[in-house]
């Protein structure tokens, strides 16, 4: 290769020197510092390049002595960025400085910018999977919260179902005991204690039950053709101790024609009027209790007056929180029968109003739109001639394991002339009404063995056209839908009140299969 | 031959981990919070005394983080008696390149003394590493928890080390 031309050459020895500042340090071959040319100062060494000399020696520690050897990009303690070089010579050998100053920043931007995006992609994929943990941990909480929110309510409601057997018996015994003790004077108020008490509890039970569905009630809604009569004077007979009790007035005032027979989830009517009378009764010291219930232009009117301690407006909307007692009248309840009632009332697309002053009593208006019907199979084709269905013996047979209610079912059907037939199993009470059908059987759900419901599709499946009337202490739709399915003329639940157990014997006579 | 005056240190580790501010913090006794990536080989001197009494001078290799140990990282280990191994407690696969670069550079200068250095204990509340497997560690190497922010723990790892340098 031919030499470069002269000026060209003279011009790169110009700008390469300038540019890498070549500096060398020469030793002997023992490693003595003989001395340093180019520019030191360059490189931090003016002022001591005898230990800046040893330090670039030992930075060659360990590496081959005979050949020539490069270190790129090497940061002196002074801070400048150099390539080093070791060149073996006769007698010893030389470190040539290179000034990598410039070329390291450019690197040094480069690598900066490549690290912190990787660390900062790391960083994020950190907090992306942070977010991933916490939210499915705040799943997995909400799937045990709703898990425990079930359980809640199954134990709610399971409650709610026991305390309804036991207090069949306590409202049925405490009819008998009325008719035979009730004019004894010393009785009469022992009786209206176990009445009031009863009552309480039952309300109690109903309103666990209906809290322990939640929100999903709405879709539980039965509406069918109701009885308002019949109801408000059911309603009556339970209130009517409570007042008695305090020597309250209670006037009814019904304003629903014989013939009418709106369309309304009976059990949560009933449940709204219990609700606002019990606690009309429970917080009324002295004075009356109004209701009317009206029905015109497809609404229901229920209006609750009484002659109460009233409410500030400071509780007015606190009263239908759940659990909440804080209302002036003190802890008398267990706090869920006004957020109950405007569940129910807003299920049912109705509106609830309350008025009322501190000394002047309230009044709650309810108005309910009539509801639309979803079990017209089930409907009453007409209202039963009450005198006829009892105008001749009848049978009956009763299926239930429990001798309490078993008893009670007896005495109310001897009352209205019924001649009765008690069965403790399944098996026992099919073989019975297959042999000697009677006029109404009467099947407790849950027996010992084959379920009351079994036994009512048997006996449907052998063409048995008699009427059933299944008994439950589960007040559900499901129940309910269930023993209609399997061949139930009608339902009712427990605890068994003569007037609607009267009413629904007659349903099913006029029902049958 | 050139006679060994001084002990050549290598500190290794995958970038950001804190390897030049551990260098920093031991040597001047300073620490910034400001990230500066190394480009190359940052080298510092330091004296220290080792367990019989003698003196000894260390030229710290603050190497640029890397993953692998190639041809320059090679070239930048020869002669090295230490190796000082650096990981980041809040990021896990720190730790695992700390152990792979370990074993490459093992390739290269076999009878260099190691330590570990788990750093950032300032962040433990952060850290991915977990007490389990640092106790595993320790049975392969000695491993110390650091932290370049308070000092904690950094003072120790290089007295341990340079007890440990091969004579």
């Amino acid at each position: 290769m031919s030499a470069l031309p002269a000026p060209v050459l003279a011009h790169l020895q110009h700008t390469v020197l300038a540019r890498l500042h070549p500096t060398v340090f020469s030793y002997a071959s023992d490693g003595r510092f003989l001395g340093c040319s180019g520019e030191p100062a360059v490189f931090g060494a003016e002022a001591d390049p005898s230990a800046s000399a040893d330090l670039l020696r030992d930075l060659f520690i360990g590496m081959d002595e005979d050949q020539p050897c490069e270190l790129p990009f090497i940061v002196l303690p002074g801070g400048r960025s150099t390539h080093l070089h070791r060149l073996p010579d006769r007698d010893g050998f030389h470190i040539l400085l290179l000034d990598a100053g410039a070329e390291h920043a450019r690197q040094q931007a480069q690598q900066q910018i490549a690290n912190e995006e990787t660390l900062a992609g790391q960083e994020k994929s950190k907090a992306i999977g942070l977010l991933k943990r916490i939210r499915s941990d705040l799943e997995s909480e909400r799937g045990e919260l709703e898990e425990a929110n079930a359980l809640k309510s199954a134990l709610i409601s399971t409650l709610s179902h026991e305390f309804r057997t036991p207090l069949t018996s306590v409202f049925g015994y405490l009819h008998l005991l009325e008719r035979v003790i009730g004019r004894d004077p010393d009785a009469v108020p022992a009786l209206r204690a176990i009445q009031r008490n009863a009552t309480y509890l039952f309300t109690l039970a109903e309103n666990l039950l209906e809290y322990g569905r939640g929100d999903s009630g709405a879709a539980l809604l039965h509406p069918d053709e109701i009885d308002l009569i019949a109801l408000a004077r059911d309603v009556e007979a339970m209130i009517r101790p409570l007042a008695d009790d305090k020597r309250l007035e209670l006037i009814f005032d019904i304003r629903v024609r014989e013939e009418d027979r709106p369309v309304y989830d009976e059990l949560r009517v009933r449940q709204i009027l219990v609700n606002l009378l019990s606690n009309a009764a429970r917080y009324t010291i002295a004075g009356r209790i109004a209701v009317g219930l009206a029905f015109a232009d497809g609404q229901l009117t229920i209006d609750v007056a009484d002659t109460g301690p009233g409410i500030p407006p400071e509780y007015r909307e606190r009263i239908f929180e759940p659990f909440n007692r804080g209302g002036p009248g003190g802890r008398k309840g267990a706090g869920l029968g006004l957020s109950i009632v405007r569940r129910l009332v807003q299920q049912m697309g109705g509106r609830i109003t309350l008025d009322s002053a501190p000394g002047q009593g309230s009044r709650f208006r309810v108005e309910l739109p009539q509801q639309v019907r979803t079990t017209g199979a089930d409907a009453i084709a007409e209202t039963p001639d009450r005198t006829e269905l009892w105008t001749r013996a009848r049978t009956a047979i009763v299926v239930d394991d429990d001798p309490d209610v078993a008893h009670l079912l007896e005495s109310l059907l001897l009352d209205l002339g019924f001649k009765v037939e008690i069965h403790d199993n399944a098996v026992a009470g099919e073989a019975a009404a297959l042999r000697e059908p009677p006029d109404v059987l009467l099947v407790d759900v849950h027996l010992s063995g084959a379920s009351g419901n079994a036994l009512v599709f048997r006996l449907r499946a052998q063409g048995y056209r008699g009427a059933i009337v299944t008994v439950s202490a589960n007040a559900s739709r499901e129940a309910h839908d269930a023993a209609l399915k399997a061949g139930a003329s009608t339902f009712l639940t427990k605890p068994i009140e003569l007037s609607r157990f009267i009413h629904t014997i007659q349903r099913a006579l006029q029902r049958g299969s | 031959m050139i006679r060994a005056t001084a002990r050549k240190i290598c500190m290794l580790g995958d970038f950001g981990v804190g390897k030049t501010s551990l260098v920093a913090r031991y040597v001047h006794g300073t620490f910034s919070e400001k990230y500066l990536t190394t480009v190359g080989v940052k080298v510092d001197t330091c004296e220290v005394a080792r367990p019989d009494g003698t003196d000894c001078k260390l030229v710290v290799w603050d190497m640029a983080g890397r993953n692998g140990v190639d041809t320059l990282a090679a070239s930048y280990l020869r002669g090295a008696s230490g190796l000082l191994m650096v990981a980041d407690g809040t990021r896990a696969a720190t730790l695992r390149t700390a152990l792979d670069l370990l074993m490459q550079a093992r390739a290269v200068v076999p009878e260099a003394a190691a330590v570990l250095m788990l750093n950032k204990l300032d962040l433990i509340e952060h850290w991915e590493i977990e007490p389990l497997t640092v106790a595993e560690l320790r049975n392969s190497l000695p491993v110390f928890e650091t932290s370049a922010l308070s000092g904690d723990g950094v003072a120790r790892a290089f007295a341990t080390l340079t007890a440990e340098l091969p004579a």
